[in-house]
């Protein structure tokens, strides 16, 4: 616990100073947001919730997999990985500290995509902003576990910024149909329960990828 | 992996196969609403058959090889995801030429079409960590962890498309497989084609096998001549 507090303070504290992945997801999560309005020209309100949602998912997950790629090449440089790795906490610990500074980042950027959302896809700042939460939360922990996973991996080869979406897009498809179709549902102003089935879907896909990260951190990471 | 084992189960592949073709073009009764086009059926469902299972082999390769860690089950999840990827293709370009007359259209966002496309997007990325990976410990223990993630992924990517199609109303209904296989014919025939391409993906990986271990050994071997020719030099 001790050890997870520990990298997790470091991370914050180095956003805090440089702040570089989160101005850089959120910079790139807006100008995604402009090309989405150009590309689909929403007519605006809540009969283009749909529309809505999914431009906001298409800026998420394209934000975050090269926020992650980023993440990882900072800890490369200067062999602090290397000090990490011999540092006397276990693989999975180094997972959850890194996957929660991800999420973290991640939510930061959500918040302020939603913002900009509103005022291009021309919607209010009232109470069905607020039932995006949930599945927002839920989405941007799964994919947080997804490509902290993914890119201990993608971070150790060639073209491995390239191969990041590669593989972490497919992987997310199940949270992105259950992002969207939530989101959309939220942004249209039906009562929450009626997104139940997707937030249901969005938790499954957390619990596996938490899990399967959890257990198979300490093969991508690797000491070799 | 000795040759005699590789070239038996060759024969058998080619003996099943012509049997098949006799059965899929010859023997088998027409299908009644679907016409001459149906019979596409006998090797797309055996195409999509070998893909699945190979895309299984993959994930049971990467939990073995990260287990036990012998090199055998390494060789035999990158082979089997490489034969999976071709099997998988050909399940959408047959799914494609058997859709256009009877759908009237190559493609439908359908839910056994999407979950198909997704799957050969996932592989298609496994196979891109493998070429940019290379040949080393590390590649293989990375895709024993993408094979398995993989796998462990395909049951929520079935249950999400499934209720994303609910929610949006079909253009074209979709006939769940149900193409009437009454003619006991049409069972027997599908059970050779599949018996057939079965048999074809168990040679193929013996094959791929093999090629991959004389690629190693020509690589070592390659080694050892430009070391002899540098010690020769210097002499």
């Amino acid at each position: 616990m001790a050890g997870f507090a520990a990298i997790l303070r470091k991370d914050l504290r180095l956003e805090l100073r440089a702040g570089e992945s989160v101005l850089t997801l959120v910079a790139l999560a807006l100008l995604i947001l402009v090309v989405m309005v150009f590309a689909l020209n929403p007519a605006g309100g809540a009969r283009d919730a749909g529309t809505a949602a999914g431009a906001l998912w298409v800026a998420l997950i394209f934000a975050g997999t090269m926020g992650a790629t980023r993440s990882l090449a900072a800890e490369r440089e200067n062999g602090c990985l290397r000090a990490l790795l011999l540092s006397p906490v276990d693989r999975a610990t180094l997972f959850c500290a890194k996957l929660t500074a991800a999420f973290i980042f991640m939510a930061i950027a959500e918040a302020a995509a939603v913002f900009v959302l509103v005022l291009f896809f021309n919607l209010d700042f009232d109470a069905r902003l607020l039932r995006l939460g949930p599945s927002l939360a839920l989405g941007a922990l799964g994919f947080a576990a997804l490509v902290t996973l993914l890119a201990a991996i993608a971070g150790r080869l060639r073209a491995g910024d390239l191969l990041l979406p590669l593989l972490a897009v497919p992987m997310f498809v199940p949270a992105l149909i259950a992002g969207v179709k939530g989101g959309e549902l939220a942004l249209a102003g039906s009562p929450l329960g009626a997104a139940a089935q997707w937030l249901k879907l969005l938790a499954a896909f957390d619990v596996l990828f938490l899990s399967a990260g959890y257990l198979l951190f300490e093969y991508a990471i690797g000491d070799d | 992996m000795n040759h005699k084992a590789a070239t038996l189960t060759g024969l058998l592949t080619l003996a099943l196969m012509l049997l098949a073709l006799f059965m899929v073009f010859d023997w088998v009764p027409t299908e009644a609403e679907q016409g001459i086009v149906q019979r596409i059926f006998y090797f797309h469902v055996a195409c999509a058959w070998v893909s699945f299972a190979a895309f299984g082999l993959v994930a049971l390769c990467g939990i073995f090889y990260l287990w036990l860690g012998h090199e055998i089950f390494d060789e035999l999840g990158y082979t089997a995801a490489e034969a999976g990827m071709v099997f998988c293709t050909l399940v959408l370009i047959t799914g494609s030429i058997w859709a256009k007359p009877i759908w009237g259209t190559w493609w439908t966002w359908d839910s056994r079409l999407t979950t198909t496309l997704i799957l050969w997007l996932l592989y298609g990325g496994y196979l891109m960590l493998r070429a940019m990976g290379g040949d080393s410990p590390q590649t293989a223990r990375f895709a024993a962890v993408v094979g398995i993630v993989a796998a462990a992924d395909v049951p929520v990517i079935i249950v999400s498309v499934r209720l994303w199609r609910t929610i949006h109303p079909a253009v074209l209904v979709t006939r769940q497989g149900g193409h009437g296989l009454e003619d006991p014919r049409m069972v027997a025939t599908l059970l050779v084609s599949l018996a057939a391409f079965t048999a074809l993906m168990v040679w193929l990986l013996m094959l791929r096998i093999a090629l991959l271990r004389a690629g190693a050994r020509l690589r070592g071997l390659a080694r050892e001549v430009g070391l002899a020719r540098a010690a020769v030099q210097d002499l």
